[in-house]
Protein backbone atom coordinates (compact mmCIF):
# COMPACT_ATOMS: atom_id res chain seq x y z
CA UNK A 1 0.00 0.00 0.00
CA UNK A 2 1.64 3.24 -1.10
CA UNK A 3 2.55 5.79 1.86
CA UNK A 4 -0.22 7.97 1.15
CA UNK A 5 -2.65 5.39 1.23
CA UNK A 6 -1.84 4.49 4.34
CA UNK A 7 -1.66 8.37 5.78
CA UNK A 8 -4.88 9.00 4.52
CA UNK A 9 -6.38 6.16 6.21
CA UNK A 10 -4.70 6.78 9.36
CA UNK A 11 -6.15 10.84 9.43
CA UNK A 12 -9.58 8.72 8.83
CA UNK A 13 -9.05 6.61 11.50
CA UNK A 14 -7.72 9.70 14.14
CA UNK A 15 -10.62 11.98 13.24
CA UNK A 16 -13.27 8.99 13.47
CA UNK A 17 -12.44 9.64 17.06
CA UNK A 18 -13.08 12.96 17.52
CA UNK A 19 -16.33 12.42 14.99
CA UNK A 20 -17.61 9.60 17.20
CA UNK A 21 -16.82 11.88 20.29
CA UNK A 22 -19.08 14.66 19.04
CA UNK A 23 -21.80 11.99 17.95
CA UNK A 24 -22.20 10.64 21.71
CA UNK A 25 -22.64 14.05 22.91
CA UNK A 26 -25.39 14.58 20.00
CA UNK A 27 -26.84 10.92 21.02
CA UNK A 28 -27.44 13.11 24.51
CA UNK A 29 -28.93 15.87 22.60
CA UNK A 30 -25.24 18.42 22.81
CA UNK A 31 -23.78 20.33 20.00
CA UNK A 32 -20.08 20.52 20.85
CA UNK A 33 -17.90 22.78 19.03
CA UNK A 34 -15.12 22.01 21.05
CA UNK A 35 -14.13 18.19 21.01
CA UNK A 36 -10.86 19.22 19.49
CA UNK A 37 -9.81 20.15 22.75
CA UNK A 38 -9.74 17.07 24.21
CA UNK A 39 -8.19 15.88 20.79
CA UNK A 40 -5.03 17.91 22.21
CA UNK A 41 -4.99 17.27 25.43
CA UNK A 42 -5.15 13.91 25.22
CA UNK A 43 -1.98 14.12 22.26
CA UNK A 44 0.16 16.80 25.03
CA UNK A 45 -0.70 13.95 27.22
CA UNK A 46 0.16 11.18 25.27
CA UNK A 47 3.15 12.77 23.98
CA UNK A 48 4.62 13.58 27.41
CA UNK A 49 4.39 10.45 28.98
CA UNK A 50 6.11 8.68 26.09
CA UNK A 51 8.93 11.22 25.11
CA UNK A 52 9.29 12.64 28.04
CA UNK A 53 9.12 9.79 30.78
CA UNK A 54 9.92 6.86 28.50
CA UNK A 55 6.37 5.59 28.57
CA UNK A 56 5.82 2.65 26.27
CA UNK A 57 3.73 3.48 23.22
CA UNK A 58 0.43 1.39 24.75
CA UNK A 59 0.42 3.03 28.20
CA UNK A 60 1.42 6.46 26.64
CA UNK A 61 -2.05 6.41 24.21
CA UNK A 62 -3.81 5.59 27.34
CA UNK A 63 -2.65 8.57 29.43
CA UNK A 64 -3.39 10.28 26.87
CA UNK A 65 -7.43 9.06 26.85
CA UNK A 66 -7.41 9.49 30.36
CA UNK A 67 -6.11 12.88 30.66
CA UNK A 68 -8.83 14.04 28.05
CA UNK A 69 -11.38 11.78 30.26
CA UNK A 70 -10.58 13.88 33.51
CA UNK A 71 -10.54 17.31 31.56
CA UNK A 72 -13.83 16.06 30.47
CA UNK A 73 -15.36 15.10 34.05
CA UNK A 74 -13.91 18.77 35.19
CA UNK A 75 -15.68 20.16 32.75
CA UNK A 76 -18.86 18.55 33.23
CA UNK A 77 -19.14 20.10 36.53
CA UNK A 78 -19.92 23.27 35.03
CA UNK A 79 -21.41 21.89 31.66
CA UNK A 80 -23.76 18.90 32.56
CA UNK A 81 -26.46 20.57 33.22
CA UNK A 82 -26.40 23.32 30.40
CA UNK A 83 -28.07 22.61 27.28
CA UNK A 84 -28.92 23.65 23.75
CA UNK A 85 -27.01 26.52 22.43
CA UNK A 86 -25.67 27.65 25.33
CA UNK A 87 -23.79 23.99 25.79
CA UNK A 88 -22.75 25.27 22.07
CA UNK A 89 -20.95 28.44 22.89
CA UNK A 90 -19.68 27.09 26.19
CA UNK A 91 -18.27 24.19 24.35
CA UNK A 92 -16.75 26.47 21.94
CA UNK A 93 -15.31 28.91 24.34
CA UNK A 94 -13.44 25.76 26.18
CA UNK A 95 -12.16 24.87 22.89
CA UNK A 96 -10.61 28.29 22.71
CA UNK A 97 -9.21 28.28 25.85
CA UNK A 98 -7.23 25.24 25.82
CA UNK A 99 -5.58 26.46 22.52
CA UNK A 100 -4.76 29.73 23.66
CA UNK A 101 -3.44 28.39 26.91
CA UNK A 102 -1.20 25.55 24.86
CA UNK A 103 0.16 28.61 23.15
CA UNK A 104 1.81 29.82 26.50
CA UNK A 105 2.48 26.17 27.82
CA UNK A 106 6.30 25.41 28.01
CA UNK A 107 7.30 21.73 29.83
CA UNK A 108 10.43 21.11 28.55
CA UNK A 109 12.75 18.27 29.61
CA UNK A 110 16.01 16.81 28.93
CA UNK A 111 15.52 14.00 26.58
CA UNK A 112 19.08 12.66 25.43
CA UNK A 113 21.13 15.98 24.01
CA UNK A 114 18.04 17.98 23.73
CA UNK A 115 15.04 19.29 25.67
CA UNK A 116 11.54 17.93 24.41
CA UNK A 117 8.43 18.82 25.30
CA UNK A 118 5.54 21.48 24.65
CA UNK A 119 7.27 24.59 23.65
CA UNK A 120 4.46 27.27 23.51
CA UNK A 121 3.59 28.13 20.26
CA UNK A 122 6.36 26.24 18.73
CA UNK A 123 4.24 22.99 19.52
CA UNK A 124 5.71 19.67 20.89
CA UNK A 125 8.14 17.91 18.95
CA UNK A 126 10.10 15.03 18.99
CA UNK A 127 7.32 12.76 19.90
CA UNK A 128 9.17 9.23 18.37
CA UNK A 129 8.35 6.33 20.42
CA UNK A 130 5.99 5.28 17.34
CA UNK A 131 9.24 4.92 15.21
CA UNK A 132 11.98 4.49 17.41
CA UNK A 133 9.50 1.55 19.07
CA UNK A 134 10.00 -0.08 14.76
CA UNK A 135 6.30 -0.22 14.24
CA UNK A 136 5.77 0.25 10.66
CA UNK A 137 3.23 2.83 9.53
CA UNK A 138 1.29 -0.17 7.93
CA UNK A 139 1.08 -1.85 11.16
CA UNK A 140 -0.04 1.39 13.11
CA UNK A 141 -2.73 2.14 10.35
CA UNK A 142 -4.14 -1.34 11.20
CA UNK A 143 -3.28 -0.83 14.38
CA UNK A 144 -5.78 2.37 14.39
CA UNK A 145 -8.38 0.57 12.22
CA UNK A 146 -8.76 -2.33 15.27
CA UNK A 147 -9.27 0.47 17.77
CA UNK A 148 -12.01 2.43 15.66
CA UNK A 149 -13.71 -1.25 14.97
CA UNK A 150 -13.31 -1.63 18.75
CA UNK A 151 -14.85 1.40 19.69
CA UNK A 152 -17.44 1.20 17.18
CA UNK A 153 -18.65 -1.86 18.79
CA UNK A 154 -18.27 -0.55 22.12
CA UNK A 155 -20.31 2.06 21.33
CA UNK A 156 -23.27 0.05 19.37
CA UNK A 157 -23.27 -2.44 22.49
CA UNK A 158 -23.82 0.65 24.84
CA UNK A 159 -26.44 2.55 23.07
CA UNK A 160 -28.22 -1.24 23.13
CA UNK A 161 -27.90 -1.22 27.34
CA UNK A 162 -30.00 0.38 29.52
CA UNK A 163 -27.26 3.05 29.88
CA UNK A 164 -27.24 4.02 26.18
CA UNK A 165 -31.24 3.73 26.84
CA UNK A 166 -30.81 6.79 29.07
CA UNK A 167 -28.52 8.81 26.88
CA UNK A 168 -30.66 8.28 24.40
CA UNK A 169 -33.90 9.52 26.42
CA UNK A 170 -32.01 12.51 27.48
CA UNK A 171 -31.11 13.57 24.04
CA UNK A 172 -34.95 13.47 23.51
CA UNK A 173 -36.20 15.48 26.08
CA UNK A 174 -34.62 16.20 29.33
CA UNK A 175 -37.77 16.69 31.41
CA UNK A 176 -39.64 13.41 30.39
CA UNK A 177 -36.31 11.64 31.27
CA UNK A 178 -36.10 13.09 34.37
CA UNK A 179 -39.85 12.25 35.09
CA UNK A 180 -39.28 8.85 34.14
CA UNK A 181 -36.54 8.42 36.22
CA UNK A 182 -32.86 9.39 34.58
CA UNK A 183 -30.49 10.96 36.58
CA UNK A 184 -29.93 13.66 33.84
CA UNK A 185 -27.23 15.14 35.37
CA UNK A 186 -25.42 12.31 35.56
CA UNK A 187 -25.37 11.04 32.20
CA UNK A 188 -24.57 13.79 31.08
CA UNK A 189 -21.39 14.07 32.80
CA UNK A 190 -19.89 10.82 32.45
CA UNK A 191 -20.79 11.19 28.37
CA UNK A 192 -18.94 14.43 28.66
CA UNK A 193 -15.82 12.29 30.15
CA UNK A 194 -16.55 9.36 27.86
CA UNK A 195 -16.50 11.69 24.82
CA UNK A 196 -13.80 13.43 25.86
CA UNK A 197 -11.77 10.36 26.24
CA UNK A 198 -12.37 8.93 22.79
CA UNK A 199 -10.92 12.45 21.57
CA UNK A 200 -8.26 11.97 23.52
CA UNK A 201 -7.50 8.34 21.62
CA UNK A 202 -7.45 9.86 18.93
CA UNK A 203 -5.09 12.66 19.82
CA UNK A 204 -3.11 9.86 20.95
CA UNK A 205 -3.00 8.20 18.43
CA UNK A 206 -2.27 11.65 16.59
CA UNK A 207 0.50 12.72 18.12
CA UNK A 208 2.94 9.46 17.81
CA UNK A 209 1.94 8.95 14.01
CA UNK A 210 2.75 12.83 13.23
CA UNK A 211 5.65 13.13 15.62
CA UNK A 212 4.41 16.48 16.75
CA UNK A 213 1.64 18.21 17.84
CA UNK A 214 1.11 22.51 18.37
CA UNK A 215 -2.13 24.47 19.66
CA UNK A 216 -3.06 24.69 16.43
CA UNK A 217 -4.49 21.43 16.44
CA UNK A 218 -7.25 22.46 18.67
CA UNK A 219 -8.49 24.81 15.60
CA UNK A 220 -12.29 24.74 16.15
CA UNK A 221 -12.41 23.63 12.28
CA UNK A 222 -11.71 19.95 13.68
CA UNK A 223 -14.19 20.38 15.95
CA UNK A 224 -17.02 21.71 13.23
CA UNK A 225 -15.88 18.94 10.33
CA UNK A 226 -16.60 15.94 13.57
CA UNK A 227 -19.91 17.54 14.00
CA UNK A 228 -20.35 17.56 10.51
CA UNK A 229 -19.42 13.98 10.23
CA UNK A 230 -22.17 12.62 12.45
CA UNK A 231 -24.41 14.92 10.33
CA UNK A 232 -23.55 13.64 7.55
CA UNK A 233 -23.29 9.81 8.06
CA UNK A 234 -26.34 9.49 10.17
CA UNK A 235 -27.37 9.86 14.23
CA UNK A 236 -28.79 6.65 14.11
CA UNK A 237 -25.89 4.70 14.74
CA UNK A 238 -22.06 5.02 15.47
CA UNK A 239 -21.65 3.79 12.22
CA UNK A 240 -22.49 7.23 10.93
CA UNK A 241 -19.53 9.66 11.73
CA UNK A 242 -17.18 6.59 10.48
CA UNK A 243 -19.03 6.97 7.29
CA UNK A 244 -19.25 10.75 7.29
CA UNK A 245 -15.00 11.12 7.65
CA UNK A 246 -14.26 8.61 5.45
CA UNK A 247 -16.51 10.35 2.64
CA UNK A 248 -15.04 13.48 3.36
CA UNK A 249 -10.92 12.61 3.80
CA UNK A 250 -11.43 9.55 1.97
CA UNK A 251 -13.33 10.89 -1.24
CA UNK A 252 -13.24 14.55 -1.12
CA UNK A 253 -9.83 15.41 0.15
CA UNK A 254 -8.21 12.47 -1.64
CA UNK A 255 -9.63 13.44 -4.92
CA UNK A 256 -6.37 15.70 -6.41
CA UNK A 257 -8.98 17.58 -8.91
CA UNK A 258 -11.23 18.88 -6.16
CA UNK A 259 -7.58 20.71 -4.63
CA UNK A 260 -8.92 23.81 -3.35
CA UNK A 261 -12.72 23.40 -3.75
CA UNK A 262 -12.83 20.82 -1.49
CA UNK A 263 -13.98 23.23 1.59
CA UNK A 264 -17.12 24.69 -0.56
CA UNK A 265 -17.65 20.59 -1.78
CA UNK A 266 -17.75 19.73 1.70
CA UNK A 267 -19.77 22.44 2.68
CA UNK A 268 -22.32 21.90 -0.30
CA UNK A 269 -22.68 18.37 1.01
CA UNK A 270 -23.21 19.36 4.84
CA UNK A 271 -26.47 21.89 3.66
CA UNK A 272 -28.01 19.93 1.38
CA UNK A 273 -27.93 16.97 3.47
CA UNK A 274 -29.39 18.65 6.09
CA UNK A 275 -32.24 20.18 4.21
CA UNK A 276 -32.83 16.53 2.34
CA UNK A 277 -32.07 14.06 5.08
CA UNK A 278 -31.69 16.50 8.46
CA UNK A 279 -30.37 13.54 10.35
CA UNK A 280 -28.22 12.38 8.37
CA UNK A 281 -27.95 9.12 5.69
CA UNK A 282 -28.23 6.58 8.49
CA UNK A 283 -31.08 8.54 10.58
CA UNK A 284 -32.92 6.54 13.25
CA UNK A 285 -35.63 5.52 10.59
CA UNK A 286 -33.06 4.24 8.13
CA UNK A 287 -31.06 2.05 10.79
CA UNK A 288 -34.36 0.88 12.11
CA UNK A 289 -35.98 -0.37 8.40
CA UNK A 290 -32.28 -2.08 7.86
CA UNK A 291 -32.48 -3.92 11.39
CA UNK A 292 -35.88 -5.28 10.36
CA UNK A 293 -34.58 -5.77 7.20
CA UNK A 294 -31.64 -8.02 8.53
CA UNK A 295 -34.05 -9.64 11.09
CA UNK A 296 -36.15 -10.90 8.14
CA UNK A 297 -33.16 -12.17 6.15
CA UNK A 298 -32.03 -14.41 9.10
CA UNK A 299 -35.48 -15.93 9.00
CA UNK B 1 -51.96 8.61 50.31
CA UNK B 2 -50.10 11.73 48.98
CA UNK B 3 -49.11 14.45 52.19
CA UNK B 4 -48.51 18.04 50.87
CA UNK B 5 -47.39 20.36 53.78
CA UNK B 6 -45.87 23.76 53.41
CA UNK B 7 -43.64 23.39 50.49
CA UNK B 8 -41.62 26.09 49.43
CA UNK B 9 -40.32 25.64 46.32
CA UNK B 10 -37.79 28.64 44.72
CA UNK B 11 -36.24 28.88 41.11
CA UNK B 12 -33.22 31.21 42.46
CA UNK B 13 -34.51 34.23 44.03
CA UNK B 14 -38.21 33.76 42.90
CA UNK B 15 -40.62 31.76 45.04
CA UNK B 16 -42.76 29.78 42.96
CA UNK B 17 -44.64 27.77 45.87
CA UNK B 18 -45.01 29.58 49.20
CA UNK B 19 -46.20 27.18 51.44
CA UNK B 20 -48.12 24.50 49.62
CA UNK B 21 -50.49 21.93 51.40
CA UNK B 22 -52.48 19.58 50.15
CA UNK B 23 -53.85 15.88 50.33
CA UNK B 24 -54.20 13.40 47.52
CA UNK B 25 -56.26 10.74 48.96
CA UNK B 26 -56.04 6.94 47.78
CA UNK B 27 -58.15 5.86 44.85
CA UNK B 28 -59.65 9.39 44.50
CA UNK B 29 -58.96 11.85 41.31
CA UNK B 30 -57.54 15.12 42.90
CA UNK B 31 -57.50 17.98 40.72
CA UNK B 32 -55.63 21.49 40.88
CA UNK B 33 -56.63 24.19 39.46
CA UNK B 34 -55.54 27.74 38.91
CA UNK B 35 -53.65 30.49 36.50
CA UNK B 36 -50.83 30.83 34.51
CA UNK B 37 -48.18 31.21 36.75
CA UNK B 38 -49.93 29.73 39.47
CA UNK B 39 -47.05 27.28 40.53
CA UNK B 40 -49.08 24.11 39.27
CA UNK B 41 -46.29 22.67 36.91
CA UNK B 42 -43.84 23.93 39.96
CA UNK B 43 -45.67 21.45 42.56
CA UNK B 44 -45.60 18.58 40.29
CA UNK B 45 -42.17 18.60 39.71
CA UNK B 46 -41.38 19.00 43.16
CA UNK B 47 -43.15 16.08 44.15
CA UNK B 48 -41.38 14.35 41.31
CA UNK B 49 -38.24 14.96 42.52
CA UNK B 50 -37.32 17.42 39.50
CA UNK B 51 -36.93 20.27 41.62
CA UNK B 52 -35.84 20.21 44.84
CA UNK B 53 -38.35 22.37 47.65
CA UNK B 54 -36.43 24.86 49.96
CA UNK B 55 -38.58 23.39 53.26
CA UNK B 56 -41.89 21.65 53.56
CA UNK B 57 -42.26 18.04 53.90
CA UNK B 58 -43.83 15.67 51.65
CA UNK B 59 -45.23 12.29 52.65
CA UNK B 60 -45.91 8.82 50.13
CA UNK B 61 -47.95 6.06 51.74
CA UNK B 62 -46.75 7.64 55.19
CA UNK B 63 -42.58 7.68 54.19
CA UNK B 64 -41.40 11.46 53.73
CA UNK B 65 -40.59 12.23 50.10
CA UNK B 66 -38.80 15.52 49.54
CA UNK B 67 -35.92 15.81 48.55
CA UNK B 68 -35.60 11.82 46.94
CA UNK B 69 -34.14 11.97 43.48
CA UNK B 70 -36.76 11.43 40.85
CA UNK B 71 -35.68 7.65 40.40
CA UNK B 72 -36.62 6.32 43.74
CA UNK B 73 -40.19 8.73 43.43
CA UNK B 74 -40.70 7.26 40.54
CA UNK B 75 -39.43 3.57 42.08
CA UNK B 76 -41.77 4.24 44.91
CA UNK B 77 -44.90 4.47 42.64
CA UNK B 78 -45.22 8.35 41.41
CA UNK B 79 -45.78 8.85 37.45
CA UNK B 80 -45.47 12.00 35.73
CA UNK B 81 -47.39 12.55 32.67
CA UNK B 82 -45.46 16.51 31.43
CA UNK B 83 -47.10 19.20 30.27
CA UNK B 84 -46.91 18.59 26.46
CA UNK B 85 -47.18 15.16 26.76
CA UNK B 86 -42.91 15.36 25.75
CA UNK B 87 -42.58 12.00 24.29
CA UNK B 88 -39.43 10.86 22.79
CA UNK B 89 -40.07 12.05 18.85
CA UNK B 90 -37.42 10.32 17.21
CA UNK B 91 -37.50 7.12 19.54
CA UNK B 92 -40.55 4.88 17.68
CA UNK B 93 -44.08 4.06 20.32
CA UNK B 94 -42.59 0.66 21.41
CA UNK B 95 -38.99 2.35 22.76
CA UNK B 96 -40.99 5.44 23.92
CA UNK B 97 -42.97 2.79 26.59
CA UNK B 98 -40.32 0.63 26.90
CA UNK B 99 -38.50 4.15 28.39
CA UNK B 100 -41.30 4.51 30.73
CA UNK B 101 -39.99 1.43 32.43
CA UNK B 102 -36.62 2.45 32.59
CA UNK B 103 -36.57 2.32 36.50
CA UNK B 104 -36.95 -1.12 36.37
CA UNK B 105 -35.89 -2.34 32.98
CA UNK B 106 -32.73 -3.78 34.20
CA UNK B 107 -34.38 -6.35 36.98
CA UNK B 108 -37.48 -7.18 35.33
CA UNK B 109 -37.27 -7.90 31.88
CA UNK B 110 -39.99 -10.05 31.09
CA UNK B 111 -42.34 -7.83 33.36
CA UNK B 112 -41.95 -5.00 31.12
CA UNK B 113 -42.49 -7.35 27.89
CA UNK B 114 -45.82 -8.46 29.53
CA UNK B 115 -46.71 -4.52 30.37
CA UNK B 116 -46.19 -3.34 27.09
CA UNK B 117 -48.54 -5.99 25.62
CA UNK B 118 -50.91 -4.84 28.44
CA UNK B 119 -50.61 -1.64 27.35
CA UNK B 120 -51.13 -2.09 23.16
CA UNK B 121 -53.92 -4.22 24.39
CA UNK B 122 -55.24 -0.88 26.24
CA UNK B 123 -54.36 1.23 23.60
CA UNK B 124 -54.87 -0.54 20.03
CA UNK B 125 -53.73 2.83 18.14
CA UNK B 126 -50.42 2.50 19.92
CA UNK B 127 -49.57 -0.79 18.66
CA UNK B 128 -51.00 0.36 15.24
CA UNK B 129 -48.29 2.71 15.70
CA UNK B 130 -45.65 0.68 17.48
CA UNK B 131 -42.77 0.87 14.84
CA UNK B 132 -43.33 4.42 13.96
CA UNK B 133 -41.61 7.42 15.45
CA UNK B 134 -43.06 8.97 18.00
CA UNK B 135 -42.78 12.56 16.72
CA UNK B 136 -45.24 11.51 13.79
CA UNK B 137 -47.96 10.69 16.09
CA UNK B 138 -50.98 13.24 15.91
CA UNK B 139 -51.42 15.35 19.26
CA UNK B 140 -54.19 12.54 20.97
CA UNK B 141 -52.40 9.48 20.32
CA UNK B 142 -49.13 11.20 21.70
CA UNK B 143 -51.25 11.97 24.89
CA UNK B 144 -52.20 8.60 25.03
CA UNK B 145 -49.04 7.59 24.33
CA UNK B 146 -47.34 9.52 27.18
CA UNK B 147 -50.38 8.42 29.46
CA UNK B 148 -49.06 4.81 28.89
CA UNK B 149 -45.47 5.58 29.08
CA UNK B 150 -46.20 6.80 32.77
CA UNK B 151 -48.17 3.70 33.39
CA UNK B 152 -45.51 1.29 32.21
CA UNK B 153 -43.38 2.46 35.96
CA UNK B 154 -46.53 0.70 37.30
CA UNK B 155 -47.33 3.78 39.31
CA UNK B 156 -49.97 3.98 42.72
CA UNK B 157 -50.03 8.16 41.98
CA UNK B 158 -50.30 9.32 37.99
CA UNK B 159 -49.59 12.83 37.63
CA UNK B 160 -51.29 14.38 34.67
CA UNK B 161 -49.95 17.91 34.16
CA UNK B 162 -52.57 19.61 31.38
CA UNK B 163 -53.36 16.80 29.52
CA UNK B 164 -56.19 18.52 27.27
CA UNK B 165 -53.23 21.01 26.47
CA UNK B 166 -54.21 21.87 22.66
CA UNK B 167 -56.02 19.01 21.59
CA UNK B 168 -59.25 18.67 19.81
CA UNK B 169 -62.45 18.26 22.33
CA UNK B 170 -63.52 14.81 20.84
CA UNK B 171 -60.07 13.50 21.76
CA UNK B 172 -59.84 15.62 25.23
CA UNK B 173 -63.24 13.73 25.94
CA UNK B 174 -61.57 10.43 25.24
CA UNK B 175 -58.64 11.64 27.24
CA UNK B 176 -60.69 12.46 30.62
CA UNK B 177 -61.97 8.71 29.78
CA UNK B 178 -59.29 6.90 30.46
CA UNK B 179 -58.03 9.07 33.55
CA UNK B 180 -61.43 7.97 34.52
CA UNK B 181 -61.09 4.56 33.58
CA UNK B 182 -57.67 4.13 35.46
CA UNK B 183 -58.57 5.67 38.33
CA UNK B 184 -61.77 2.96 38.85
CA UNK B 185 -58.72 0.57 38.56
CA UNK B 186 -57.23 2.21 41.49
CA UNK B 187 -54.93 4.87 40.63
CA UNK B 188 -55.15 7.75 42.22
CA UNK B 189 -54.58 10.63 40.58
CA UNK B 190 -53.10 14.25 40.68
CA UNK B 191 -54.50 16.80 37.89
CA UNK B 192 -53.18 19.63 36.94
CA UNK B 193 -56.06 21.04 34.45
CA UNK B 194 -56.84 24.53 32.83
CA UNK B 195 -60.21 23.13 31.54
CA UNK B 196 -61.63 23.48 34.77
CA UNK B 197 -65.64 22.20 34.15
CA UNK B 198 -63.52 19.03 32.71
CA UNK B 199 -61.85 18.56 35.89
CA UNK B 200 -64.46 19.22 38.19
CA UNK B 201 -66.29 16.33 36.39
CA UNK B 202 -64.18 13.90 37.53
CA UNK B 203 -62.57 15.31 40.02
CA UNK B 204 -63.69 14.20 43.92
CA UNK B 205 -61.61 17.09 45.14
CA UNK B 206 -60.19 20.06 43.97
CA UNK B 207 -57.56 22.64 44.88
CA UNK B 208 -56.92 26.48 43.64
CA UNK B 209 -53.59 27.36 43.60
CA UNK B 210 -52.79 30.84 42.88
CA UNK B 211 -49.92 33.02 43.38
CA UNK B 212 -48.05 29.36 44.93
CA UNK B 213 -50.62 29.43 47.66
CA UNK B 214 -53.36 27.23 47.91
CA UNK B 215 -56.77 29.44 47.70
CA UNK B 216 -59.08 27.53 48.31
CA UNK B 217 -60.13 23.86 48.34
CA UNK B 218 -63.39 21.51 48.57
CA UNK B 219 -65.48 19.10 46.79
CA UNK B 220 -66.28 19.82 42.99
CA UNK B 221 -69.67 21.31 43.88
CA UNK B 222 -68.17 23.12 46.99
CA UNK B 223 -66.18 25.01 44.49
CA UNK B 224 -68.75 25.72 41.25
CA UNK B 225 -71.13 27.21 44.63
CA UNK B 226 -68.42 29.68 45.15
CA UNK B 227 -69.60 32.79 43.05
CA UNK B 228 -65.60 34.14 42.83
CA UNK B 229 -64.77 30.88 41.65
CA UNK B 230 -67.07 29.73 38.86
CA UNK B 231 -66.69 33.04 37.63
CA UNK B 232 -62.94 33.28 37.10
CA UNK B 233 -62.36 29.63 36.16
CA UNK B 234 -65.93 28.57 34.69
CA UNK B 235 -66.96 31.31 33.00
CA UNK B 236 -70.10 31.51 34.61
CA UNK B 237 -71.94 35.03 35.60
CA UNK B 238 -72.72 35.69 38.94
CA UNK B 239 -76.24 36.75 39.09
Amino acid sequence: MSDYAVSLLVRIGVEAFVALSAYLLLVIGRVSFGQQAFFVIGGYAAGIATALYGAPLAVGIMVGAVAAGVAGALLSAVMAPVGGIYFAAGSLAFGELVRVALLSFHYQVPVGADLTGPAGADGFRGVRALFTGGVSATAFMLAVAGLVALTFLAIALLLRSRWGEAMRMVGEDETASASLGVRVRRVAALTMAGAGALAGLGGGLFVHYATYMEPGHSDVMLGVHSLAYAFIGGLGTPLGPIIGVALDIGLLESFRFLAGYRMIVFGGLVMGLLVVRPRGLLDEVAVHRLSRLVAWGRR
Amino acid sequence: MLEVRDVVTSYGMIQALRGVSLTAREGEVTCILGPNGAGKTTLLYTIAGILRPRSGSISFQGRELAGTSAPDVVGRGISLVPENRLVFPHMTVRENLFAGAYVRLGRDRAGVEADLDAMFARFPILKQRAGQAAGTLSGGEQQMLAVARALMARPRLLMMDEPSLGLAPLVVEQIFQIVQGLNREGITVLLVEQNARLALSIAHHAYLLEQGRIAFHGTPSEVSANEGISRAYLGIKGG
